[in-house]
């Protein structure tokens, strides 16, 4: 049985149809890529999936639960964990709270008291290289760290899923890199699903993850393993307008 | 030892408010200064376990007070006449208190606390007024008459002890009132309800990503804070000023009172709401003997200067000067 089970989930905003009978399957432990133009619906397909919005049709399931109807702090404690495009940190917090926020409500949540999600922290924070900044506020760090924080945070609600939206926009390239092995080193050991959400064909996640999926104008259009994804034709099409044979047309 | 630890910021709201105390006992003529300072304290204490928490501004939160001072009023009237209750009635009165202010913050909370940031505020503006002009209009309660209740009292409590009562034992209530809101503020900050409300008040939406019940953790916060409103009007209104009259007990400015102590103490900190308090009321206290009339005139650019420097209030800004340095634990 699949991790994360979409069935012809529409989503609508007023005539818009932001998300078109999208029908996905991501397993345990997968790395997929969701691949899309601006304005493809990516996000509102990662906020129906997280409970952010409710679909108008079209069912959710997670772990073989209908959670179609879950607000979003029913699917966290479940397993669903996230990040955000622009960071989201409690800012005044420190990084050590922010990070025992993520454990003490996230899937281990009820067996953690607050000392014990701060032990949790603590491991995490050596873990992510942030050692240095443990006791400052969240909100006084720079974007990369902040993005780190982050994942960190998600990481500490030991989800079974973290959808991570466009997680490494506007970073280095080299950083780019070790934060994608990093985050594919955690992944397998803790037999995470990892749904990365790219703008651009993005060359680092697109090497790991083993399957594409390809939104426009919110219907999917491809869906297979990495290589082949790429060379579809659609593919090309989306990012860089019609072939000439269409023009003829 | 780690247990205890924990509760060691409360080491200085604790002696700030014996220093008080003590200080109201032996030097002549303090007793009144500090009463008013005690009540600035113990309302800043209590309107900071919801505003300073959650970040949401509650422009109601008189009414919770009003409403507190009613339950023991209705409590000391209505039972005069079961003598064998005897000094039973103030501590019926505290319940009634309790559960009008916490039934009328399950009213409003149920409405307002869907809305968010401003749209709570100005949902809130109408709840006081809203609550006085019920009672005023449709004459519950004695309506705009109000209630006296200074004969009543006598007879529940014998006339020495009901004077002893308006006049020294009244405020230390208050004083326990305002040591309670704080154990209370940190026993929630040190718990998982603190930190869930630390990351709703700065980011709500992530905060449900998180996990975090959002609603669940704002009702907590809203209900403990209107309960212990109810027991400051009970204490501080009906027991040391025996009557209540709707205009005065539903007064706004009350209201508008905590939310300066909270900013300028410092909001969502422990130490705040008695700094604030402090220099709230020494201030107002001293510019009405020295400057009658002109209080607000000064205290408004006062206050727009305190918020300009630091935003983060007195104890925020403290908090901040001595990160890494012994005090550390001692300020939060």
């Amino acid at each position: 049985m699949a991790l994360l089970q979409l069935e012809n989930v529409t989503k609508r905003f007023g005539g818009l149809v932001a998300v078109n009978r999208v029908s996905l399957e991501i397993e345990e432990g997968a790395f997929v890529g969701i691949v899309g133009p601006n304005g493809s619906g990516k996000t509102t397909l990662f906020n129906v999936i997280n409970g952010v919005f409710f679909p108008e049709e079209g069912k959710v399931m997670f772990r073989g639960r209908d959670i179609t109807r879950f607000p979003p702090f029913k699917r966290a404690p479940l397993g669903i964990g996230r990040t955000f495009q622009i960071p989201r940190p409690f800012a005044s917090a420190t990084v050590r709270e922010n990070i025992a926020v993520g454990a003490m409500f996230g899937t281990q949540g009820h067996q953690l008291n607050v000392d014990r999600s701060l032990e949790v922290a603590d491991q995490i924070i050596e873990r992510v290289d942030l050692t240095a900044h443990r006791d400052k506020p969240a909100g006084t760090l720079t974007p990369v760290e902040k993005k780190l924080m982050e994942i960190a945070r998600a990481l500490a609600m030991k989800p079974r899923l973290l959808l991570m939206d466009e997680a490494m926009a506007g970073m280095h390239p080299n950083d780019i890199d070790q934060m994608v092995a990093f985050i594919k080193r955690v992944a397998s050991e803790e037999n995470i699903a990892i749904v990365a959400m790219v703008e651009h064909i993005m060359r680092a996640v697109i090497g790991l993850a083993e399957k594409v999926i390809v939104l426009h104008q919110g219907s999917k259009i491809v869906d297979a393993p990495t290589k082949e994804a790429l060379q579809d034709p659609r593919v090309v099409e989306v990012y860089l307008g019609h072939g000439p044979e269409d023009e003829a047309c | 030892m780690k247990q205890i630890q924990k509760y060691f910021p409360l080491i200085p709201v604790f002696a700030a408010y014996l220093f008080m105390f003590l200080l109201a006992e032996n030097k002549e003529g303090m007793w009144q200064l500090m009463s008013m300072l005690l009540f600035y304290c113990a309302l800043g204490q209590a309107f900071n376990v919801f505003m300073g928490m959650t970040g949401y501004v509650d422009f109601g939160y008189v009414a919770f007070m009003g409403v507190g001072t009613y339950g023991m009023a209705l409590s000391i009237t209505r039972l005069v006449q079961y003598e064998f209750l005897g000094a039973w009635v103030l501590v019926i009165g505290f319940g009634l208190a309790m559960v009008m202010s916490t039934l009328l913050s399950m009213a409003v909370g149920a409405v307002a606390l869907r809305l968010r940031g401003a749209y709570f505020a100005i949902a809130t503006i109408g709840v006081n007024e809203g609550f006085r002009f019920l009672i005023e209009g449709a004459r519950i309660w004695n309506g705009s008459e109000g209630m006296i209740f200074t004969a009543d009292l006598n007879k529940v409590l014998g006339r020495e002890t009901a004077a002893a009562l308006c006049t020294y034992w009244a405020d230390i209530m208050v004083l326990a009132i305002a040591a309670l809101a704080a154990f209370v503020s940190l026993v929630y900050m040190r718990s998982k309800i603190g930190y869930a409300l630390t990351a709703l008040r700065e980011d709500e939406d992530a905060a449900k990503v998180m996990g975090i019940n959002v609603t669940k953790f704002k009702i907590i916060a809203f209900i403990t804070s209107a309960c212990l409103a109810g027991l400051l009007g009970a204490t501080a209104w009906a027991l040391k000023t025996p009557y209540v009259f709707p205009p005065e007990v539903f007064e706004i400015h009350y209201t508008i009172e905590a939310i300066i102590i909270v900013m300028l103490g410092g909001a969502g900190t422990l130490l705040g709401p008695v700094v604030g308090g402090l220099v709230y009321g020494i201030s107002k206290y001293y510019l009405s003997i020295f400057l009658p009339g002109f209080q607000l005139l000064i205290f408004a650019p006062v206050i727009l200067v305190i918020i300009v420097l630091f935003p983060e209030g007195i104890v925020g800004m403290l908090k901040a000067k001595t990160k890494g340095t012994g005090v550390e634990r001692f300020v939060v």
